[in-house]
């Protein structure tokens, strides 16, 4: 059973407001108390997945699932999809416009930093159906 | 304790009149930590205190003042070295040159003067190197932050934990001072290290703090520090009567530079960042916590805006000092003065390092049990619900900073909902959480 769910809506190409969700996800969790490399692994791929649905992906949400034993971050939006996931896997490669890059997004670091950070990743997208993500991470406890 | 599990430190560096405060909300919500609530009227200091001054600088009525007195009894300057912070030579205008300054401190009887503004020159150059260092080891973490700032480790210890390992681990120059000027005066005067005191003149309140509880990375010490504008006055009249020509100032414009935002880094041939203001310095440092800004090698951060120019303490307007500071800059140049070899020999040496950690270090929150988690989680879940009921006017009315803290503080039983205006105006305190 998932004890604490909390939702934060993204919105395509707001560049203004991208990121706020990760901030908040990260004091929510700090209030919490888990162990601070966590939180900041977290607030990572969050950060990342955030900004990969603002800049590709259209609007969409992102969920926090807390329990004790795991953490786990999803996203879903409703954008064009990931054409070739392992190829979008890899460091430096990337879709993004010159737009993007002029406003030092698009080093291509995205998916590859969150596969980084995260104890597990799956990735579902079919060619026009969004992309959506499933982000887990382990609770150690002492 | 408090929601982040961390003893909160015993209140010291605040005290509130109450016959001034009125109870309005503006300290309450300046406060980065949240540490401020508005009780029958009165703001009361109960979370834990950063000593970044934000709230005495917000309350129009000055009710907030530093709760350490700043007297200095000019008959006691025999017994102490005296080591200015650069902020003191932007204080006189731009025709009183830093000689001068010292040589004004020397004539109020300090048996010996050190000029911090040359050990900060040679800092930069320290800082350099171990920046190419840690740029060649895997997996060192960047970007490095300065360590100069005491309010921003405070800030980092409580807010953002896991980016202490980003603090740069060499001491301060105030910190080399401490050591050197000890050393040098004991040598000079053929007295034991341990038997002199220091003296800081500091624009700063939470430098002041820090040296006064003997907290310094250094280790615990007998020295005092007192705000500038504590001497600011008998200093000034006796800069007046200098007929001395003794040269006390060694530093170029590269040590003077420190007392501003962007003098820190401004000789470092590296990806540099100086962020200056409280609130500019909490949205990077939640940047980096997000793993953002990795390219760059090292961030100054100042609290106050324009540098520590901008402290409590300094008298003359924090503008006006920048132009002074970049004036000075001018006369006395940026090349290099130090010989580089000479830093690198200290620098090997180990002089520059602190084998202190941060003190802040020590209220790293513990790993909590699994069960302790679980009540942290069910405690958040109840935030949420109540949270979901405000009307997140986030006016304060109700004595906590915003919407959320509220709630916090009506989970944490601090408070109840017939507190909120809002809920009371709709007559929806019956609901049940």
């Amino acid at each position: 059973m998932t004890d604490l769910i909390k939702i934060f809506s993204i919105k395509a190409r707001d560049f203004v407001k991208a990121g706020e969700g990760s901030i908040q996800i990260q004091s929510l969790l700090k209030s919490i108390g888990f162990d601070t490399d966590l939180i900041r692994r977290i607030s990572i791929c969050a950060y990342e997945a955030e900004m990969n649905a603002v800049m590709h992906g259209g609007d969409g949400e992102l969920r926090l699932m807390v329990d004790p034993k795991e953490i786990v971050l999803e996203i879903n939006d409703n954008g064009p999809g990931i054409e070739d996931i392992d190829l979008a896997l890899q460091d430096g490669y990337s879709t993004a416009t010159p737009e993007h890059r002029e406003m030092g997004f698009g080093a291509g670091m995205g998916l590859p930093n969150i596969n980084k950070n995260a104890d597990s990743l799956e990735i579902h997208s079919d060619n026009g159906q969004g992309a959506h993500l499933k982000i887990r991470f382990e609770v150690q406890n002492s | 304790m408090d929601g982040t599990g961390q003893d909160t430190e015993p209140v010291r560096y605040v005290q509130i009149d109450e016959s001034l405060c009125n109870g309005c909300v503006l300290c309450m919500k300046a406060c980065p930590t949240k540490a401020i609530r508005i009780k029958e009227d009165l703001a009361q200091v109960q979370g834990f205190c950063i000593n970044c001054g934000e709230c005495a600088r917000v309350c129009p009525r000055g009710a907030l003042a530093a709760a350490r007195s700043n007297d200095f009894d000019l008959s006691e300057t025999g017994e102490y070295i005296v080591s200015p912070c650069t902020t003191l030579y932007a204080q006189f205008g731009e025709d009183v040159l830093p000689n001068d300054i010292l040589l004004g401190l020397k004539k109020l009887g300090f048996w010996y003067v050190h000029d911090q503004a040359y050990t900060s020159e040679i800092s930069s150059f320290a800082t350099e190197l171990y920046i190419r260092e840690s740029r060649e080891k895997k997996n060192a973490p960047f970007p490095l932050i300065s360590p100069l700032c005491p309010v921003v480790i405070k800030l980092i210890a409580y807010r953002f934990p896991s980016l202490l390992k980003h603090v740069l681990p060499l001491a301060t120059p105030r910190e080399l001072v401490t050591r050197e000027a000890k050393k040098r005066g004991a040598e000079k005067y053929g007295r034991k290290p341990e038997e002199i005191k220091l003296l800081h003149i500091t624009p700063c309140q939470a430098i002041a703090d820090s040296v006064m509880e003997g907290a310094s990375r250094e280790g615990p010490c007998q020295d005092k520090a007192i705000g500038i504008n504590a001497i600011y006055e008998p200093l000034q009249r006796i800069i007046q009567e200098i007929d001395d020509d003794t040269v006390l100032h060694h530093s170029g414009g590269i040590g003077l530079g420190w007392g501003m935002s962007g003098g820190e880094v401004a000789a470092l041939d590296r990806n540099c960042l100086a962020v200056s203001g409280l609130h500019e310095t909490i949205r990077y440092l939640e940047m980096i916590e997000m793993g953002l800004l990795q390219d760059l090698d090292y961030v100054e951060f100042r609290v106050c805006g324009v540098g520590c120019l901008g402290g409590p303490f300094a008298v003359t307007d924090k503008y006006r000092a920048k132009h002074i500071l970049q004036k000075l800059i001018l006369i006395f140049g940026v090349e290099k003065r130090i010989k580089y070899k000479y830093v690198i020999d200290l620098y090997n040496k180990g002089w520059f390092f602190t084998d202190k950690e941060p003190r802040s270090r020590e209220i790293k929150p513990p790993q909590l049990s699994s069960s302790e988690i679980s009540k942290g989680i069910e405690r958040q879940r109840s935030v949420e619900e109540i949270f979901r009921l405000l009307s997140r006017k986030e006016c304060g009315a109700c004595g906590a900073p915003d919407c959320r803290t509220f709630a916090e503080d009506v989970v944490d039983g601090d408070t109840t909902l017939e507190n909120c205006v809002f809920l009371k105006k709709k007559g929806a305190i019956s609901i049940q959480v």
